[in-house]
């Protein structure tokens, strides 16, 4: 510890003593003096020591202290309360999403909206090292599942036993889609893409996932009670049946400091289950811009095996970032409880870039602005180009029993651009601006009985986003 | 046939696997100036285990103001034994967390106290300050270092010695109350443990006089030089008994009992002894004591039992919250 300035001090009051002790034949009461002197010196420098002795003391003290000294965090990952040694912690977060829907030329659909998309408050923590939790309520009125009602979105409890070894149980995303099980607040576009529509939202299960090979490969394998495509378990098992879910995601090239593959990642990932309901089979198929534009018909059910494969990717370079991903879903449906049966293969795709303008990195957890934007001092954030091409194919044997040819699109494929200007890691804008075509079943009429599909949807979506 | 050897084959490797040697870890949590009779005794107690179990066992040891590490081992630290300053400190383990038996001094000989200490005085060389007692020390101008008794074991020692002193030479508990009110007027720093405050006196240079452990004197006097330093022995001083036990639910836990009961027990050993005796705390044994006679030097030592009624008592009495202690030291 630091006691340097008494060993800086006493060289120069050994010598002050030194230069005194030298003084020849002094008087009696000179030398008295000098004495007295030499030991006021002592009592000083003594004083000192134990000064800077204390201040050692209490810095020791402090040191050992820390890791029983609660802390308190506040950053732009939210506010957290955490033991000093971090085995146990609470963190809450937050999402507002605030979209503003513009549609151009729907043949007279009114459908411009201001949405508040996700408002969430998000409780995180870890208790003895080992066990998290996660509970995340959603109060928005645009979520997909609740129109307007409060849900749980997810509630869940992990328990790691190493990083090659952890497991989760509760309600939390299903590992089958790419841009699915990446944040709401970092994917590339204000909606994700069609894709989405054919993948299993939050479920309720258990799973097991890790990263083995040093990290280089991350795996995920789990059994949920399963979920129609792009839905969300309504915290109770779909039917009697469960989907046995995996994921295997390599990034190969993560340790190879300076090759171009280092942000490259890949993998394939699936379920497998059968399903058995008796009522409909998804609340359907969503546009960018949030609109529906295919459902199977009210009476139809799924019953028998289900499955779904989807290949993926992720690569990041720098400010340049591009996701890629590829859903072929099966299922067997019947057109009502005793009708035929017909196994069905509907499939999509999606190709998305980004790129920061301001040199930032690209990242799947999202960017971090160099600089928050700040009028006064000159700074203006992060800025962000996107585009996206997506498509996604019904199956035609879908129609018609299982699906109206008349009022639904058997096709749907969607471009975009957009860009994003992230404020702060917290606060950004978002403007997208979609197309999507629809494309039609044999037989289905020249003119769709549905007014939506009768041209192609263009929108512009603007999001203000809070997320923390 | 076949399914018989096989299992008769699985049935050997088993047990051969458990037959293999195990490699075992222990904690022993202890208090400050212990650290270099413990790596002594640590290697010899391993190289002891070894030839009678075949096992492999591996130590780490935990040190700091004993009544520090009592509280550590209460809020969770796995100690499998404990080898503190004073019986106090130990008797919490039961008292708070249930973590021992009550009984737990009768475990071993001599209360569980393989070996003994006592209290003296280290000084600069030369005795500048020409101090021979107890109440040389208390004069004004003297500086003493002496640990916290809060937090040490070591100090709460010290601190019995004095009043011990000052009682039996005024005859008063008044008197005695005086007159440690006099020694901790003339402490200018209260460190936590009695290796700090060894270093405090030796390295920070602080101090006229330490009051301290009789092996951390000789300690200190060995690793630093005898002609910086020298050791002052008082007429009166007090016998520490510092205590040993298992911590009977973490040695449970751990699975770890026979080892960790043989561990305190081999303290007891001819070898356990000599290793106590030559890092200068005084053995029971009568063997090794006679070896080490020369090197500790006779004086009157009063006893916690015989001069304040037991640990307990004195705990409570002088060392609890509002306690003497307390009341001497809060202006």
């Amino acid at each position: 510890m630091n006691h340097s300035f008494a060993r800086q001090l006493t060289p120069a009051l050994a010598a002050l003593v030194s230069l005194s002790a030298l003084a020849p034949r002094l008087p009696a009461a000179e030398s008295d003096d000098l004495q007295l002197l030499r030991e006021q010196i002592h009592a000083l420098e003594q004083k000192l020591l134990v000064l800077e002795r204390k201040q050692e003391i209490k810095d020791e003290a402090a040191a050992a202290a820390a890791p029983t000294t609660p802390k308190i965090t506040i950053t732009d990952k939210g506010f957290t309360l955490a033991s000093g040694d971090n085995a146990n912690s609470i963190k809450l977060r937050g999402l507002v999403q605030l979209d503003n829907r513009l549609f151009f030329n729907d043949g007279g659909i009114v459908n411009n909206s201001l949405v508040l998309r996700r408002v969430r408050v998000i409780s995180e923590g870890t208790f003895a090292k080992n066990y998290s939790f996660q509970f995340v309520p959603e109060f928005g009125g645009g979520s997909a599942t609740a129109a307007s009602a409060f849900t749980v979105l997810d509630a869940n409890l992990g328990v790691t036993i190493s990083p090659e070894l952890q497991f989760k149980f509760g309600k939390f995303k299903s590992p089958v889609g790419l841009e699915l099980i990446q944040s709401d607040s970092w994917t590339f576009f204000n909606e994700r893409s069609l894709v989405t529509n054919l993948v299993p939202n939050r479920d309720v299960g258990a799973q097991a996932s890790g990263d083995v090979l040093g990290g280089l490969v991350n795996y995920t394998a789990g059994v949920f009670g399963g979920v129609a495509d792009g839905a969300n378990s309504t915290n109770a098992d779909f039917d009697n049946e469960k989907d046995v879910v995996g994921r295997v995601f390599a990034t190969p090239f993560k340790n190879s400091a300076g090759s171009p593959l280092q942000g490259l990642s890949f993998g394939v990932s699936g379920s497998l289950g059968r399903e058995k309901t008796a009522s409909g089979r998804t609340a359907g198929y969503k546009t960018d811009g949030q609109q529906t534009f295919f459902s199977y018909a009210a009476t139809t059910i799924a019953d028998g095996q289900s499955w779904r494969v989807s290949p993926q990717f992720d690569y990041r370079n720098g400010s340049f970032g591009l996701l890629g991903e590829y859903v072929l879903s099966t299922v067997n449906v019947r057109p009502s409880l005793t009708g035929v049966k017909a196994e069905l293969q509907n499939k999509a795709w999606q190709l998305a870039a980004g790129y920061v303008l301001t040199g930032e990195n690209s990242s799947f957890t999202g960017v971090t602005p160099a600089t928050n934007f700040d009028y006064a001092n000159g700074t203006w954030g992060a800025f962000e180009v996107t585009a996206r091409y997506s498509d996604l194919k019904i199956d035609n044997a879908a129609f018609p029993l299982y699906a109206s040819v008349s009022t639904n699109a058997d096709e749907a494929t969607s471009y975009g651009l957009g860009l994003n200007w992230y404020l702060s890691k917290t606060v950004a804008f978002k403007f997208d601006l979609y197309q999507t075509k629809f494309g039609f079943a044999p037989g289905a009429p020249a003119i769709s009985t549905t007014q939506l599909l009768r041209q192609d949807e263009k929108s512009f979506i603007t999001r203000f986003q809070l997320s923390f | 046939m076949k399914l018989k050897t096989a299992f008769l084959f699985l049935l050997g490797l088993a047990l051969a696997a458990s037959a293999a040697a195990k490699s075992i870890e222990l904690l022993n949590v202890s208090y400050d100036p212990t650290r270099e009779l413990y790596v002594d005794y640590n290697k010899a107690f391993a190289t002891y285990w070894k030839a009678k179990t075949g096992d492999d066992v591996t130590v780490k040891q935990s040190h700091g103001g004993s009544g520090k590490q009592a509280r550590g081992v209460i809020d969770g630290l796995q100690a499998d034994v404990v080898t503190l300053a004073l019986a106090a400190d130990v008797d919490a383990l039961y008292d708070v967390a249930k973590l021992i038996p009550q009984d737990w001094q009768k475990r071993l000989p001599n209360n569980s106290t393989p070996y003994t200490s006592t209290i003296v005085f280290l000084v600069r060389k030369g005795n500048p300050k020409g101090i021979k007692d107890w109440d040389d020390i208390v004069k004004p101008g003297i500086s003493i270092v002496t640990p916290n008794p809060k937090t040490s074991g070591g100090a709460r020692w010290n601190y019995l010695a004095a009043w011990a002193y000052a009682k039996h030479k005024q005859g008063s508990d008044d008197a005695a109350k005086a007159f440690v009110t006099a020694l901790y007027k003339n402490v200018p720093v209260l460190d936590s443990g009695a290796r700090g405050a060894t270093t405090t006196f030796v390295q920070r240079e602080i101090g006229d006089v330490a009051i301290t452990w009789e092996n951390e004197a000789f300690l200190a006097i060995k690793e630093f030089g005898a002609d910086k330093f020298e050791i002052v022995v008082p007429s009166l001083s007090i016998l520490a008994e510092p205590p040993v036990s298992v911590v009977d639910k973490v040695v449970k836990k751990h699975g770890t009992e026979a080892v960790a009961k043989a561990y305190l027990e081999y303290l007891y050993s001819p070898e356990g002894q000599d290793i106590a005796g030559r890092n200068f705390y005084r053995p029971r044994d009568a063997t090794a004591a006679a070896k080490y006679a020369a090197v500790f030097p006779q004086l009157q030592l009063v006893t916690i039992d015989a001069d304040f009624g037991g640990w307990t008592k004195a705990q409570k009495t002088h060392f609890a919250d509002g306690g003497v202690f307390d009341q001497i030291t809060t202006k």
